[in-house]
């Protein structure tokens, strides 16, 4: 034994003594316990939020389930065996964003909502991760180099989907579905010369693009500014959420006793606002418990993509990080008031079954980059 | 290891990885670090005021306001209780855009004779303008069935102020009404909201504090909507005290039948006491009206003119009359100006000199010779001219002033009148003209510049039937917490306690002897009653100079011209209960028309003593 060399040892040994079932299963350990605490976390928010509603978190039971269920399958399929299918989803993304502006839900004011009968989804929180993922896949469908033309082409398909989204009018969201298209593109390496061009034809257009907002954009837009413009509409919504916050102090109101939610001061404290109400019941606390779970995801997320093989998984990983973070600070910091309302829920925790079955596939893809370790 | 190695074949990739995500990251950081300081001066620095912000969003106070306290007899009966009434209102801010749904309640909801009196002129406060209060059963019903269709008229029910005798208390009792600008300057809004209603008058005025008790606030938790989830807290109220009144009902009755809606008043009191048995002014009102809990007529037709809201039993200034002669005998006694046996001679008239002013008296021809008894059975006017000019004004305005003349008796109700006793500065004073002995004379027989209420005249009459002690009149007898003891407000001494006997007998004879003034009450075996009529003169013969016959046939043609009739009597004696004064305006006859009344008065009385 003492003779023996010390490579194959080192070699040797994992393998006999650390076969972990979870581990081959789950692939990460942490970033999936990370994702669970979340998840289970969320459900006892949307109990909290939605009125003490058994049946919502039901619901919603079931979707983080099958979703997690899909992210483990996506996570044990080899990134390559489903790139072209990423690639050509994009179509199906676009092909909702334009469904839905000739037959929207009825029972709203925007066309934001497809209903299928049993269940209503908002095609945007499809393309929001759609997007990127396609865009990546694209630009990295072959092993060559990419092509000027594939930067113009995935950026307009950006373009093209946040165009889309802004006609069904939901400024805020076409912003971010661009962003979220960009974000990948950009990782890839878009050439500096072509966002200066870029820079040049925005500075052109932009005074076009204004004058052909909505007004109710533009409110939305004019909210930021002032909290006193409209006191019941949007800026009254991040009072009642500032106030619900503020109250919660540092070690909160309590699980279910948060007044400002339990007697719905906030407006839809059960998706978009909750996490004011995970302020009042939580207090500083809680929202820094919050945030270190969501940063052991998004460090795991990296910490994946970095040392993964391919540019494909590595673009792929970062951009979805990028992404996932965007998400969290854009829901959070509408809720606390710092830049206008948008229609983003809070990741794996508001409500709605749609995004949190989005986010768990692109888990799942971000997972499969992760080499198997045996 | 083999990530890092995999990572350094493909070096130029991972270098340009790196550093883009560097790039958006550090604009992610900025949103970062936004975040953080947002937070933290929310949770932190501001929270104190979020905490305030919060509570003020889910708690309001809700003032529970105590049903206001009832009013009985000693014997239970009921006199003021609160009953529930549904009201409709709208509110202010939605009237101007909602005539088609008041004009709709008109037609299809409200009685037809509610329009023409009550709904002319909605009463107003700042939130709501109500368009009808106290809904029958039948506008209820239909009501319930249109509001679907008129969705801004909304239904309130309110407990409001019922007396079940209707106008019997009215005077006593009197009723409330909507807060007004000035009682809201020393009022809170927490305790007075703008349409709560406040005693205006009678004792709804004078017990107000005790019958409305003190609000109670009850914190309520409610949500965005306004729903009310739970009570967090409550602030018990302060009930109020039930009052218990010293009246009887009886009596009260009696006096209103008799009165028959004439002007006119009577006020019957327990001499020993002060507690008053009735206290009837006519014509009166229906307070149940302007309390909002029954709709109607508040005062009838015919009684429109003689101001029905007028308390004559209090606020009424009439002269005493021929019923002062009792105590200007009783001062002629004191002063050793008379004995009993002192004579004079009554031709008709008094004369001061040969061939100055006739005074005349009522009787033409005079009662011839007359001492005192026969001065006061037959009402001598000549004898107590004589007497009053002898006394001087100043010797008799400050006996009359140990009786309350010219005093108010202090009785729980606003508006009592001070009575008018005149002295030779008064007079300088209000008439600007130094006093004549022309003007005693006219004292002498209760005329002139003298004046009385029915309350303060039998307060003072009360001291002849005790023997000099007066007690304060009350109206309550207890606060449900205190007993009102009697209060003993002033005892007359004189000199001679036998005056009072020879006073009081001559007061019976009114009544017992042929020739007494009032001897039309007189009856076999009957209670004794002391009393003595009188007989207000508006349009003073006096003054005129006319004969009687003269005064008929001219003045006296106008009712309202006529004689006040007056009568002031106590019994039974030898120990008096009861002392009644009854006026009835332009009543000419104080025996005929006045003194009938008293008498039932004591009858009943006594009866209901007996029974209890």
């Amino acid at each position: 034994m003492s003779n023996r060399n010390p490579l194959d040892y080192s070699i040797n040994k994992p393998l006999v003594t650390s076969f972990n079932p979870f581990r081959y299963l789950f692939k990460d350990i942490i970033l999936v316990l990370a994702l669970i605490a979340v998840l289970v976390f969320g459900l006892a928010m949307l109990y909290s939020s939605s009125g003490q509603s058994f049946l919502m978190v039901m619901r919603q039971s079931i979707y983080v389930f099958a979703g997690l269920i899909m992210m483990i399958f996506i996570s044990h399929l080899k990134p390559d065996s489903y790139k072209n299918i990423l690639m050509h989803s994009y179509w199906i993304g676009l092909l909702l964003l334009i469904y839905v502006l000739f037959n929207p839900a009825e029972g709203y004011t925007t066309s934001r909502w497809i209903d299928i009968g049993f269940f209503q989804f908002q095609p945007s929180e499809i393309i929001r991760l759609i997007l990127p993922l396609s865009i990546v896949a694209y630009l990295h469908r072959k092993e060559s180099n990419i092509r000027l033309e594939d930067w113009l082409y995935t950026t307009l398909a950006a373009l093209m989907c946040s165009y889309l989204v802004f006609e069904q009018p939901d400024l805020g969201t076409s912003i971010i579905v661009f962003t979220s298209g960009i974000i990948p593109i950009y990782l890839a390496g878009l050439p500096y010369r072509v966002i200066a061009a870029y820079v040049g034809i925005l500075a052109i257009v932009s005074p076009f693009i204004w004058s052909s907002l909505l007004d109710y954009q533009k409110q939305r837009v004019l909210t930021y500014f002032d909290s006193n413009v409209d006191p019941l509409g949007d800026g009254w919504n991040i009072a009642q959420s500032q106030t619900a916050i503020g109250s919660g102090g540092f070690f909160g109101k309590g699980y279910l006793e948060g007044t400002q939610s339990q007697l719905n001061f906030i407006p839809e404290s059960h998706s978009d606002f909750i996490f004011s109400v995970i302020g009042e019941e939580f207090g500083l606390l809680g929202i820094t418990c919050l945030f270190i779970v969501y940063g052991m995801i998004i460090w795991r997320i990296f910490k994946i993509g970095l040392s993964a093989q391919s540019p494909f998984e590595r673009i792929a990983c970062c951009s979805l990080g990028f992404i996932f973070l965007l998400f969290i600070l854009i829901n959070v910091s509408m809720v606390i008031g710092i830049i206008p309302v948008v229609g983003v829920p809070l990741p794996l925790i508001s409500q709605g079954g749609t995004s949190i079955v989005v986010h768990l596939l692109a888990f799942g893809v971000i997972l499969s980059a992760k080499r198997p370790q045996l | 290891m083999r990530a890092i190695q995999d990572l350094r074949r493909d070096e130029k990739d991972a270098q340009l990885l790196r550093s883009r995500s560097g790039v958006i990251f550090f604009f992610l950081l900025i949103l970062i670090v936004l975040g953080v300081f947002k937070i933290l001066q929310l949770t932190v620095l501001d929270r104190v005021n979020y905490e305030a912000e919060s509570d003020k969003n889910r708690i309001i106070n809700i003032p529970i306001y105590p049903a206001r306290g009832l009013i009985t007899l000693e014997d239970g009966t009921l006199i003021a209780e609160n009953i529930v009434t549904k009201d409709l209102y709208i509110k202010t801010k939605l009237y101007e855009n909602s005539i088609d749904q008041v004009e709709q309640l008109h037609d299809k909801v409200l009685d037809e004779n509610r329009k023409i009196d009550q709904l002319q002129v909605p009463i107003q406060d700042e939130e709501k303008i109500w368009l009808a209060r106290n809904l029958s059963e039948q506008e209820l019903a239909k009501y319930e069935v249109q509001k679907n269709s008129i969705p801004n008229v909304q239904l309130e029910a309110k407990l409001r102020r019922y007396l079940p005798h209707k106008n019997l208390f009215s005077h006593v009792i009197g009723h409330l009404g909507l807060i007004n600008m000035d009682e809201r300057l020393s009022l809170s809004r927490a305790e007075y909201p703008d349409d709560s209603f406040i005693g205006k008058v009678g004792l709804e005025k004078s017990y107000e504090k005790t019958l409305r008790g003190k609000a109670g606030i009850s914190l309520m938790e409610v949500d965005v909507y306004g729903n009310k989830i739970r009570e967090i807290n409550r602030v018990s109220p302060d009930k109020p005290f039930n009052l218990t009144l010293t009246l009887d009902l009886r009596l009260q009755k009696i006096a209103q039948e008799e009165l028959a809606n004439r002007r006119g008043a009577v006020v019957a009191l327990e001499p020993a006491t002060g507690f008053i048995k009735a206290l009837v002014s006519s014509p009166d009102y229906n307070p149940n009206i302007l309390n909002g809990s029954e709709s109607g007529s508040l005062v009838s037709q015919s009684s429109l003119e003689d101001s029905p809201f007028f308390n004559r039993a209090i606020s009424g200034l009439y002269p005493p009359a021929s019923t002062i002669k009792p105590f200007i005998g009783l001062l002629g006694l004191e002063e050793e100006l008379i004995t009993e046996s002192t004579i004079i001679e009554d031709k008709g008239f008094f004369q001061l000199k040969e061939e100055g002013r006739k005074y005349r008296g009522w009787k033409e021809d005079g009662h011839g010779r007359v001492d005192l008894k026969k001065a006061i059975v037959e009402s001598s006017d000549v004898y107590f001219y004589e007497l009053a000019s002898k006394l001087t004004i100043d010797r008799i305005s400050s006996f009359l002033l140990r009786f309350g003349f010219g005093e108010i008796s202090g009785i729980d109700l606003i508006n009592e009148s001070k009575s008018i006793l005149p002295t030779r500065n008064w007079k300088l004073g209000n008439i600007g003209e130094a006093w004549f002995v022309g003007d005693t004379i006219n004292i002498g027989i209760g005329q002139g510049y003298i004046s009385s209420t029915p309350l303060q005249l039998a307060v003072s009459l009360s001291a002849i039937a005790n023997k000099g002690k007066i007690f304060r009149p009350k109206l309550i007898r207890n606060n449900q917490l205190d007993a009102y003891e009697p209060e003993l407000l002033m005892e007359v001494q004189i000199e001679n306690p036998r005056h009072w006997n020879i006073i009081e007998k001559s007061m019976i004879s009114v009544i017992d002897s042929w020739n007494g003034t009032a001897h039309n009450l007189y009856e076999e075996g009957g209670i004794t009653i002391a009393g003595k009529t009188g007989t207000a003169q508006i349009k003073s013969l006096t003054d005129q100079d006319l004969t009687v016959r003269e005064e008929y046939e001219g003045i006296r043609k106008d009712i309202k011209n006529r004689d006040h009739a007056l009568f002031a009597s106590y019994g039974p004696v030898p120990d008096p209960n009861l002392v009644v004064v009854v006026i009835v305006e332009n009543g000419e006859s104080g025996s005929a028309v006045a003194a009938p009344i008293a008498k039932r008065l004591i009858e009943q009385y006594q009866i209901n003593i007996n029974e209890s």
